[in-house]
């Protein structure tokens, strides 16, 4: 599994630092934190992280979003989006914003997100 | 007799002699500006202002066309004294020759009495400054004629200055009238339907007659010949003859008009009829097409029409009246009309009284409306408020326990991670974590019962294809992206197809389903379609009589068809006007 760089979106400090603990200890590396849509895509242009990892409800807006606005900027970071909602409508809404694909919070891994992005 | 009357009386009799006395200076004359039948002629088109003045004036006290009719009726002989044979009267009667015309024009003050528009006053305010100061002048200008009586006041001699002074005078009559001309054409434009009603026979004989006396000065200024002048001088006096008849028409017609309309209204009335026909029928028998009946509800300031819907009563002035209806001391409906129809006798209250029973019928049903309404509205807010309550819940449970439910999953992965296969601790936390999935899962199920966050966020096109990926058997979905529908139609829509896909998968042994979402007429169609044993019997707590209830409460309908044998199809139709 190749090293990567992520950047975790979420407005639940709790989760963020679950999450950096958890790619963390696979071996990534957490470049940054941002907790809203506004946030990350100025954080995804400053440092360039290879994945974002972006929570579906965001309080400016959703991660669709995001993704949606990357999609055109062919170097923008790919897009992951989790939430510990699990609507099997995300899947496809998710694949239709742009970003790679969906993973519920609880089974958040490296491994998983490295199957979407392969 | 009241002061009133015996001073319109004394009036009439001096008004009477008064004519007399025109007559007899024009027969008695050495040097008559008309000869006896014209005299006659204007005599009696004085006096038929006079009494139709006195009779209006008798009868509406408070309306001054009366005592304007009457003025015109007594100043209208003046010009008669120039005939006098003595120079003191032969000057006064030059002197005040004119008078009859702005007298004549403050008749546009038709029907109120009151002239309120700026270009008649300004008309009327021109007239006068032409019959007092330009008749003054042009009396200084004119030496009497060899066979007149001297003219006392004439300052020249010369002939060619009274011709050119005439002229003048005559032209300048000639624009005044034209004058009055377009204000009654531009008060014509600006009228309703009720007032032009009111005003034709007015308006019409009234045009005639100006537009008779700005050729009759005119011709006099330019000294066309006797024979043309006498017969536009005629048509002028048979003119306004007429319009003193026109006043009186107009007066008496409102009272027969009324008297028909209401006779009409009561037959009408015999038949049963609705709410709505009631107004029609009013606005017909006034004739007043924009006629409203608005009925008071109980315990409610404001009015609300036969539907139910409140309306607001119209400000003070710009042209509509409000009359109400009173029965047993109780208001129980308002007439909003055209404030002309005041002036109409009695008109509005006549057909008022004569539908005073159609009117609490159409009052109480009204009210029966207004309040289904208010039931109506309420249902849909309670609908709306227990859907935000649902949305609050499903949000509390997602940022609280799941957030933390997620994060010791995600705690107790790692920690696994850091545990040898062969330790004792191995076992116990791979018996957590299923634990712990299993209680995750229980409890998206449970937050996604209590409200979807995806219809909130994504709409239905989204939240259906999150039903359809759960669903048992495969579903074909027909959902068009045509923006979002508002709140309410799409929670019902999406817990009619949850809950029709639930009874897909208990019941119908279908092997395939169909949803279909479409908006038409305003409406939002929801149809779920299946292949299965069909027979469902909707009454009987399949869940959908809830739903049932809570597509109602938007307006909506939901039906079931589900012959035995032949599928079942849920299909409900939920208007998205609001």
């Amino acid at each position: 599994m190749p090293h990567r760089t992520v950047l975790i979106v979420d407005d639940h400090p709790g989760f963020r630092s679950v999450a950096r603990m958890l790619l963390e200890s696979d071996g990534w590396d957490v470049v940054g934190e941002a907790d809203g849509v506004a946030a990350a895509l100025a954080a995804a242009r400053a440092l360039h992280p290879d994945v974002l990892l972006v929570d579906v409800n965001l309080p400016d807006g959703d991660g669709f979003a995001v993704a949606e606005a990357l999609r055109s900027d062919p170097a923008a970071p790919r897009v992951v989006l989790t939430s510990s909602r699990d609507d099997a409508g995300y899947a496809g809404l998710a694949r239709g914003s742009g970003a790679q694909g969906f993973i519920p919070k609880a089974q958040l891994s490296c491994g998983a997100i490295d199957a979407l992005i392969a | 007799m009241s002061g009133l009357g015996r001073a319109l009386v004394a009036l009439g009799l001096a008004g009477f002699a008064w004519g007399l006395a025109y007559l007899a200076i024009n027969i008695a004359s050495d040097h008559p500006d008309d000869p006896v039948e014209i005299a006659l002629l204007k005599l009696l088109v004085g006096w038929a202002f006079l009494y139709v003045g006195l009779f209006v004036w008798a009868r509406r006290p408070e309306n001054r066309m009366g005592m304007i009719l009457t003025a015109v009726g007594l100043v209208w002989f003046l010009p008669g004294l120039v005939d006098a044979n003595t120079a003191l009267f032969a000057t006064a009667g030059l002197l005040l020759s004119n008078v009859a015309v702005p007298v004549s024009f403050s008749l546009v003050a038709f029907p109120t009495g009151r002239i309120e528009r700026r270009l008649d006053r300004a008309v009327i305010a021109g007239a006068w400054v032409w019959a007092t100061l330009g008749t003054l002048v042009l009396a200084l200008l004119s030496p009497a004629r060899p066979d007149e009586p001297e003219n006392l006041l004439a300052v020249t001699r010369s002939r060619e200055v009274a011709d050119a002074a005439e002229a003048a005078m005559g032209i300048a009559g000639g624009l005044l009238a034209a004058g009055l001309l377009v204000a009654l054409a531009l008060r014509w434009r600006a009228s309703s339907d009720v007032q032009r009603r009111e005003l034709a026979p007015v308006v019409a004989t009234g045009s005639l007659a100006a537009g008779a006396f700005a050729v009759l000065v005119v011709y006099g200024a330019l000294g066309v010949d006797d024979v043309a002048l006498r017969a536009v001088e005629v048509v002028t006096m048979l003119c306004l003859a007429s319009l003193a008849v026109a006043f009186l028409v107009g007066l008496v017609r409102a009272r027969v008009v009324a008297g028909a309309a209401v006779t009409r209204l009561m037959q009408r009335l015999e038949e049963p009829l609705a709410a709505t026909e009631l107004r029609d029928l009013l606005a017909e028998a006034l004739r007043d097409p924009s006629l409203q009946v608005l009925f008071p509800l109980p315990g409610r300031a404001d009015y609300v029409g036969a539907d139910g819907e409140p309306v607001p009563l119209p400000a003070a002035g710009g042209g509509r009246a409000v009359t109400p209806v009173d029965r047993e001391g109780r208001r129980i409906a308002v007439i909003v009309h055209d404030a002309a129809l005041d002036r109409a006798g009695d008109l509005v209250r006549s057909a008022a009284a004569a539908s005073v029973l159609a009117l609490e019928n159409a009052r109480l049903e009204a009210e029966l409306r207004a309040r289904v309404a208010e039931v109506t509205a309420s249902r849909a807010r309670i609908i709306a408020a227990g859907d935000e309550e649902r949305r609050r819940l499903e949000r509390d449970l997602h940022d609280g326990a799941q957030q933390r439910l997620v994060s010791l999953a995600l705690r107790l992965r790692m920690a696994r991670g850091r545990v040898d296969d062969a330790s004792a601790a191995a076992p116990l936390l791979d018996g957590a974590m299923a634990e712990l999935e299993a209680a995750l899962a229980e409890l998206r199920e449970l937050a996604r019962g209590i409200h979807p966050a995806v219809l909130t966020d994504r709409g239905l096109g989204p939240a259906l294809e999150g039903l359809a990926a759960r669903a048992t058997v495969p579903v074909e979905l027909e959902v068009p992206d045509a923006g979002r529908l508002p709140r309410p139609v799409e929670a019902a829509a999406y817990f009619v197809v949850s809950e029709a896909l639930a009874n897909v998968a208990k019941y119908s042994g279908a092997s395939h389903a169909r949803v279909r979402v479409e908006r038409r007429n305003g409406h939002a169609l929801v149809e779920v379609r299946d292949d299965g044993v069909g027979g469902a019997d909707p009454a009987r707590g399949s869940g959908l009589s809830g739903l049932s209830d809570r597509v109602a409460a938007l307006q909506g309908r939901l039906a079931v068809e589900s012959p035995v044998g032949r599928g079942t199809v849920v299909r409900a139709e939920i208007p998205c006007a609001s």
